[in-house]
């Protein structure tokens, strides 16, 4: 009952979300078209909604593969610092002043990638030093990479312009804020093809799950689909977040909240997972969008605002077992 | 017929087996202290852990064995479930037997799910078929992960303490089902549990001080046992007195 009334309630926002925010939009204003407030809907809205819709779903599925892979429930990229290594890269791009365009793209979201990227493959590389056992040690050194990211983004605040912190700051706090239909179409084709390659290694997975041992002893490469699949989000996240900015917490509350609705194995979680994720990023992004009338609240805040309290609660819960 | 060539194991820089040659028949128990390298010689079977030397099961060098082809060749059933995601049901649990053998990357065959039932209904345990692993006890907790087996239907299966965590009443209903199984597997089972293994009489791998020696029926005689155990097999049975 809970669950369904969750489920329309988001259902029903995600169709509102498109005609709500700065200048409140209405359907026949819409069918007219070549109004402004038609351009809004088309070239502002629609493809802002499914941005956030595709993103979160992306951010959500990270989250859970890589608690299922880590076992561990505080796992996720944003906790391993891989989003605060796209926001470093984003700073050193900005800081640089590389605003060009590189084939289309902006430098700072190739920069951003390029620091997501290299955090996770510093994480496998560090990781190799811990033992087979060392999740609590993995955590910290994702946190001790963020804090380093912190610092060094500091620096680039303290040496910094302040056009050039302006930009940063607002990078920082994460944005779903997109003109024209490139980047969701971009992020959406990277949504189906991350949950499609999930899919692909469901079985792989739920064997994964159970014990890294029962895997083996069933025929799993254990260790190469753990960086097949760690590999591949990350790269997800990586294009996401260079676009967007950091955005947490949607990856530690969506599969945990899918996990208490629906207590079922891993197989049958993902979707739900994905599509939860989506919609769940579309709630918040309307509300930054209505919370204040003449700007937004940038999505990150009210992301960390939910999700800050729900990571201490999670910590605690842990430890508790 | 397993046979192993100068199979050495070391964990963590540490020896645990020093070169062991021999050559085992059909089915076996294993014996040996706690810490004495039971369990690591199951696991160099399985293919869990590294080791130095060959072993080949029915003249296959498992070495060069794929992990596929090593699942459909020996299944191992450890003491206790350790599991991360406890919300799989028995019934999913079992038929992640049948993964070596899923032909679609994204679905169980029909066979499957069949063969999945076939040995819930033969194990007794049908009807918690839609219990989750965490809602069970010990036994039947040990009766799913033979379930679980005997779907990967494999030729070896490897018993690693079964009777460990079981009351006496449990423990001899998977006695009973290990010694029945005999008939199509061979069973290859690590116990402390002497009266186990003389029951599933089999030829005994008893180890000690890194290395390994095969026994027959023979090793359960008491003098045979006052020489390895210092001590006849009818004051074995642990007291506590």
């Amino acid at each position: 009952m809970i669950k369904n009334l969750l489920w329309l309630t988001l259902i029903v926002l995600f169709f509102i979300a498109p005609f709500v925010g700065a200048v409140d939009l209405s359907l026949s204003e819409i069918l007219q078209g070549n109004t402004l407030n038609a351009t809004i809907f088309y070239d502002l809205r629609l493809p802002r909604v499914l941005f956030a819709f595709f993103a979160g779903g992306i951010l959500a599925l990270s989250g859970l593969l890589f608690q299922t892979l880590f076992r561990n429930a505080l796992m996720t990229p944003y906790t391993l610092g891989i989003s605060s290594g796209a926001v470093l890269g984003a700073g050193i791009a900005i800081k640089l002043g590389l605003a060009t365009l590189m084939f289309g793209i902006g430098a700072v979201s190739i920069f951003g990638f390029a620091g997501a990227l290299l955090t996770v493959f510093l994480l496998i590389y560090l990781s190799q030093f811990l033992r087979a056992s060392g999740q609590e040690a993995l955590l910290l050194l994702g946190i001790a990479l963020s804090l380093f990211y912190t610092s060094v983004l500091m620096v680039i605040f303290y040496l910094g312009s302040a056009i050039q912190n302006d930009m940063l700051i607002r990078f920082t706090m994460g944005s779903l804020s997109v003109i024209g239909w490139k980047y969701p179409i971009l992020i959406a084709v990277v949504a189906l093809l991350l949950l499609l390659f999930v899919y692909r290694y469901k079985f792989e997975l739920q064997l994964m799950s159970v014990s890294d041992e029962q895997a083996k002893l069933k025929g799993v490469n254990t260790k190469r689909v753990t960086l097949l699949l760690l590999a591949v989000s990350s790269l997800a996240i990586g294009v996401l977040v260079s676009i967007s900015g950091p955005i947490g917490f949607i990856g530690l509350i969506i599969p945990h909240l899918i996990q208490k609705l629906y207590p079922v194995n891993i197989t049958q979680r993902i979707l739900k997972t994905t599509l939860f994720g989506g919609l769940f990023l579309v709630a918040c992004d309307m509300l930054s969008r209505t919370l204040q009338t003449q700007s937004e609240l940038p999505i990150g805040i009210i992301t960390a605002i939910i999700g800050g309290p729900f990571f201490i609660y999670l910590i605690i819960a842990n430890a508790k077992k | 017929m397993i046979k192993c060539a100068d199979l050495s194991i070391s964990f963590e820089n540490k020896n645990i087996l020093n070169n062991v040659t021999l050559e085992v028949q059909n089915n076996l128990s294993i014996l040996g202290a706690n810490g004495s390298g039971k369990s690591s010689f199951t696991k160099a079977l399985s293919g869990l852990i590294e080791y130095d030397g060959d072993i080949t099961i029915d003249s296959q060098n498992i070495k060069t064995l794929t992990p596929n082809a090593r699942a459909k060749l020996l299944s191992y059933i450890p003491t206790k479930l350790e599991l991360y995601d406890t919300l799989i049901t028995v019934e999913e649990f079992v038929l992640l037997g049948r993964f070596p053998y899923k032909e679609s990357l994204f679905s169980y065959a029909k066979k499957d799910y069949y063969i999945v039932k076939e040995m819930l209904e033969f194990l007794s345990i049908a009807h918690l078929a839609k219990h989750t692993i965490a809602e069970l006890s010990s036994g039947e907790q040990q009766l799913t992960l033979i379930a679980q087996a005997l779907a990967q239907q494999s030729k070896i299966i490897i018993f690693d303490e079964p009777t460990a965590n079981l009351d006496p009443k449990n423990s001899k209903i998977i006695a009973q089902h290990i010694k029945a199984l005999k008939e199509e597997h061979t069973i290859i089972l690590i116990t402390h549990d002497l009266h186990l293994a003389a029951f599933i009489d089999s030829q005994v791998l008893f180890i000690k001080d890194k290395s390994a020696k095969l026994y027959e029926k023979e090793f359960f005689s008491d003098t045979m046992l006052e020489k390895l155990y210092g001590t006849a097999f009818s004051n074995l049975a642990v007291r506590y007195d």
